[in-house]
Order: structure tokens, then sequence, then C-alpha cells
């Protein structure tokens, strides 16, 4: 994967629109906006929610600037449409939404999957059910992975910064166009709402990654099969002259529908999850501090992780207790096997979460025999604050 | 051997099996269809208007939206139920200078995509929308749609449908399209014009189609197709008439969507924040 040029052009909507390089004090929302251009965002698609609608207000207001195009949507389910669409015909799409409309959408996503077509879905969680609460949230995380139909594997991620809504949206265009899949950002209204200083790179230094297609490979169109040739098949943008068939129905490596062909569905399957589940160790990240002499652990994600770092920090310093810190950066596909590399023994895992216990559940699967007891830690609504973090992981240690 | 005009533009086969003929049920309208919207872009593409790989053809799901699938020798996306305009508005956003056409049923277009229908027309997109009615559900086995007659028998209105049919030439027009038309599939050569003189406007053109389903209506296919011509009257003698109108019902050409946002990316070139 090569990066992409940023070349200025003639009509002023090349890096000069983009925002400069250096040190800037940005919300959430912006930042993530402001990493979509850099990734070379040309479509937005939007549906108001709280608390994810400054993100579409940023986008109305930048998109123009940069040449691309922003349309607000009759729901959703339009919304989450328009960016298949725009991927389809080349340009790189993103929305946003909080979990009303992020059950809306998982009709799109699943249709993405199949079809594997690129494109970024911000979720600003909210707490549910239903219209649920507008503070903040982590309650979307499973049905990012099990909210829409059928076998289909997701990439997600879980930004606890504005750094991380800036750098998170640039990888998961990098990610959606490598994999040529769905990628989610599952953010929080804390990270989405928060202000804080962003640092952007020299431009031509940011990693920009193209989807890769037919032409780059010497395919010719009359050999061009939409979901053949590699595990992840070179994509044909609409007007490229490839006849490409965009099929969801279970189908053949050249789009031909594969009717009554059970074995071949099969095959179609199984290569979807080989590229995500099957790459979770080059996908997924994690960060990690205190692992080598840690008799405890603490998994979380999100900005949980920037509260549960401070509970660690005083945990260690004041109390002694030799507790370790580990960050799930990626939440889908999940990192059992990174986890299981990293994690030896310890007592008690601590997981915080701001939900009632969801990521503890895969977090308990991998390693339920590298532990004495899994502790979910939940909050509703509201970030855990390091004092009750704190107050936790003394109560279980007896320190 | 002779070969069907048309069937260069459609995949006869591939690495995995020939893909005709059709799905579609003997004598069913939906093929008709096919062929007409094909003469229209052939006409088309003959005259210079565009070429073969400026035209996109998006569908949702139904028996009329099978017509893209693997069928056809074009750019194609065969989506999702009723979601055909949404993501056909992606496709515009990306590149307006594809000719994008959407292939949609009565039920596909006017009840799961009633509200992307509406708001696609009153947006005046640049799309033409083909819609074949023929005012039931046929995929899944003849259920009542928006678009049945009152009182009609379907397999889900056992006792008579109690509701009213939507006219979706009138929908459209009233939610702002640029261009209607209603013929069926017994008048070949006027929808042929129609969906040629669509396809050229800049804007929102919706064409409607009366089609026949022999199977669920359990008539023959000549039967309905004499049915279409005999229930029908051209829209100047409709007036005083309990016929379905068919012919224009507009031709009000007014500022495409791409080209109204062109003028707000012109006012915000190289502008940084």
């Amino acid at each position: 994967m090569s990066g992409a040029p940023l070349e200025k052009k003639q009509d002023g909507t090349g890096p000069a629109a983009l925002i400069s390089s250096g040190r800037h004090y940005l919300e959430g929302s912006e930042a993530c906006v402001e990493g979509a251009l850099i990734a070379g965002l040309k479509v937005y698609g939007g549906y108001p929610i709280t608390p994810a609608s400054e993100i579409m207000e940023h986008a109305a207001r930048r998109l123009p600037m940069v040449g691309g195009r922003f349309i607000q949507m009759e729901d959703e389910i339009s919304a989450a449409c328009t960016l298949v669409g725009a991927s389809w015909a080349g340009g790189k799409a993103m929305t946003a939404t909080s979990g009303p409309g992020f059950s809306l959408m998982q009709e799109t996503i699943s249709f993405s999957i199949m079809t594997e077509t690129p494109l970024v879905i911000v979720d600003v969680q909210r707490p549910g059910p239903g219209q649920g609460y507008i503070t903040t949230s982590q309650e979307d995380v499973m049905q990012a992975r099990w909210g829409h139909h059928g076998e289909g594997p997701i990439i997600a991620l879980a930004p606890s910064s504005v750094q991380d809504m800036f750098d998170f949206t640039i990888e998961a265009f990098n990610l959606s166009e490598t994999w040529r899949t769905p990628v989610l950002i599952m953010a929080e209204e804390t990270v989405a709402h928060m202000r804080e200083g962003l640092f952007v790179p020299d431009l031509d230094q940011i990693k920009v990654v193209l989807r890769k297609k037919p032409q780059d490979l010497g395919i010719a169109p009359q050999d061009y099969q939409p979901y053949g040739h590699d595990l992840v098949p070179p994509l044909a943008d609409f007007g490229d002259g490839y006849n490409i068939n965009h099929v969801s129905l279970a189908h053949h490596p050249d789009g031909n529908v594969a009717n009554y062909n059970l074995d071949m569905h099969r095959k179609n399957i199984d290569r979807l999850h080989d590229k995500i589940e099957g790459n979770a160790d080059v996908i997924a990240r994690t960060e990690s501090r205190f692992l080598e002499d840690c008799e405890h652990l603490l998994i979380c994600y999100g900005t949980v992780a920037r509260t549960g770092l401070e509970a660690i920090m005083e945990a260690r310093e004041t109390h002694g207790i030799k507790i370790g810190f580990l960050r799930l950066v990626t939440l889908w596909p999940f990192p059992q096997s990174l986890l299981r590399k990293r994690i030896k023994k310890v007592g008690t895992i601590f997981v915080p979460e701001m939900n009632l216990g969801m990521m503890m559940h895969p977090i308990t699967e991998a390693l339920r025999d590298r532990c004495d007891q899994v502790v979910s830690i939940p909050s509703i609504g509201a970030l855990h604050s390091p004092e009750a973090l704190l107050e936790k992981i003394r109560e279980v240690v007896k320190c | 051997m002779l070969k069907h005009p048309m069937l260069k533009y459609l995949k006869e086969s591939g690495p995995h099996g020939t893909r005709l003929p059709l799905i579609m049920c003997p004598g069913c309208g939906v093929g008709q269809v096919l062929n007409y919207t094909l003469h229209a872009v052939d006409s088309i593409i003959k005259e210079g208007g565009a070429n073969k790989e400026d035209f996109v053809f998006i569908s949702g799901v139904g028996c009329s939206s099978r017509l893209t699938s693997h069928y056809l020798n074009f750019d194609s996306g065969w989506t999702i139920h009723g979601r055909a305009l949404a993501i056909a508005t992606g496709v515009l956003l990306a590149n307006p200078d594809l000719n994008i056409v959407v292939f949609t049923g009565d039920g596909d277009a006017a009840a799961i995509g009633g509200n992307h229908f509406i708001h696609a027309f009153r947006r005046n997109i640049n799309v033409t929308v083909i819609c074949m009615n023929n005012g039931l559900y046929g995929m899944t086995g003849g259920q009542v749609a928006p678009t049945t007659l009152s009182q009609a028998v379907t397999s889900t209105t056992p006792y008579g449908n109690i509701e009213d049919a939507f006219d979706l030439c009138r929908l459209a027009q009233s939610s702002g399209a640029s261009y209607v038309a209603r013929w069926t599939t017994a008048h070949p050569h006027k929808t042929i014009k129609a969906i040629k003189k669509a396809i050229c406007k800049k804007g929102a053109a919706f064409i409607e189609i009366l089609s026949q389903c022999p199977v669920h209506k359990k008539q023959t296919p000549v039967d309905m197709i004499r049915a279409l011509k005999a229930m029908t009257v051209p829209i100047k003698n409709a007036e005083g008439s309990s016929k379905i109108p068919v012919g224009e019902f507009c031709d009000t050409p007014r500022p495409e969507w791409t080209q109204k946002y062109e003028a707000i990316i012109e006012k915000c070139a190289g502008r940084k924040s």
C-alpha cells in the first residue's frame, strides 16, 4: 500500500485547505473531521443526533473547502447508504451517529461487509436502551460486533483523546481501504466533546492508504472479478470501465450469483472472516504499562483508559499495589492472541467499562486461565473517577 | 446465430457459468423494461450523448431489482431493499458526471423506500428512477403493496384490500421531480422515448411503468398486456375518465442538487477553517 499523493490542485482544494501541521486546540469532533479530510474524505452523509451532531456540522462547514460534498439525509439509514454509493464511485466517505442511529445503520454495515465496501462510521456513544440518556457511554461495543445480521467480522477502534479522534480517524480510513471493509470508530460523548491539545505532524509524514484497484495490478476489465483475485479483492470504481457488479446475495468471485451453491457461499464467508479475524494480530493494537512486574491488571478502552491509568499510578505509587495497565485500542477484531502473548499470570483482572460489563466477556474468554478472577467495574452514563477505580482495586486486593 | 441487439449490454456468462436467461417468470414485464431501458441507453450512446462507462445502474431488492445484479455489463449495484435512491445519492455526490439509473419496484420505492423516494425528488438529485409497478410484492409471493388497487385480493389481503393505492407519479411530481412520466409494458416506443428523455435531463426524473405479474395475478401475459392498454388513457384525455392516465405528468427543469452545491464549493475553495 502506498501513501496517497496530497498534491496541490489548481482549484486550491489541495493541502492548502487542510489543517496545518503544528499544535492546535480542538474539540474531539473537530479533530475527527480534520483527520478525515487528511485521509481524503470526499463525501459525508449525515443525520442529526446528540451527541454526534458536532461532527456533522463541522463536516458541513469543512467539506466544500476541500472540494468534497456534504449532505444531510432524511434518516440514519439513508445517511449510511450514501457512504456505500460514494465509496463505489471512488470517494472516501464517512458519517457519525449515536446509539439510536447506530441501530438503524446496522443494515448498511451488514451490506457493506458482504459487498466489501470501504467506509467509516463514527458512533459517539450515549447510554441506552431506547432514547436512554445523552451523556457518555460504552454501551454499543457489542452492537458494533454483533448488531448487524449474519457472520460479518468488523473492525472497531476506541479513541480516548482528541489526538486519538484525529489519528484514529485517519487509521480507520486506512484500515477500510486496506481491508476493503467498513470500519467503526467507537467514540464516546466524553471524547467527542472534550477540548484539548492536538498535534498535527507534517502532512507528508501522514500515511494515507488508497484501495487496491484492478488497473494497478494489470487486471483487464474482461478478467476482473470484484470478489476474486486475492484475500482482499481489488476494487474498481464506478466509471473506470470495469463493469463492476456489486452484489450482497451469495456470490461467486466474479459477482455471479451463487444460486443453490452453499459451498460457494461458505467459501466466501470463510474468506471474509479470514480477512479480518485471521489478521487480528496485524489489525488490532493494544497499549500497556507495568506488565513486567504486575500482580494484577486493569484492562480498559476509550476514555476509561485515562482515568484507569491515573488510578493505577496512584495504586502503585501511594499504595504499593503492583497493578498493570492494558488498553484495547482496537475492540474488534478482538486481540485475543495478542492478550495471551502479553499476559502470563496475574491475580485479578479489573475491567472498568461505561456499561454493565460487555468487553469483560471476550477478555474473560481470552484470559480465564491466566488470572484468578475477572472483576467488572461498571458505570452507567458517566466516566468512572480515578478515586472510584482506586477504591474498588484496594477493596479487592485488600490493600 | 442471430443475437438480440441488446445482448451486448448483458453479461451472458463468466468463469462461474452462464447468467442468462434472466430469472424472471415467463411473461413477466420486468424483462421488457430491461429491453426498453437498454434501447434508450443504446440510443444515447450511439448519438454520442454519453459513453457506456458513464452509466451506473442501482437497484434495491425485489423482482425488478434483479435487473442489475449480475446481468448488466455496466457498472452496477444491487443494493438494500428500499435504499437504492439513498445509495444513488452517494454515487452522485462522489461523481456527479455519472448517469445514474435506478431500477425499482412499487414495494421497494413506495413502501420501505418511501421516505428516500420523496426526498430524492425534493432534492432533485440527478437520477432517473424507473419503477416497475405490478401492484404487488412478486418475489415474496404476491402480497399487498402500497400500489395495490382497493378491494384487490392478494396473499395478505385474502378478504380484499381495504387501503387505497398510491399514485406514484403524483407523489414524485409533488415531491419536486423535474420529469415524470407513466407508461406501461404495452407501450414500448413511448416508454423508450420517455426513458431516454429522463436520462438526458439534469435532475430527478421518474418513469413509472405499469407491468404485469401473470404468476400472482393468475392471468395470461397476453390478457394482462391487453388489459394494460385498455385500463389506461392518454393524460390529455384523462379528465373525467376512470382510467389510469399515461403520458408525461411534468417536464419542469429546476437546478439540480450537485449544480447548486458546486456554487458552495466555489465559494469555499481553499478556505482553511
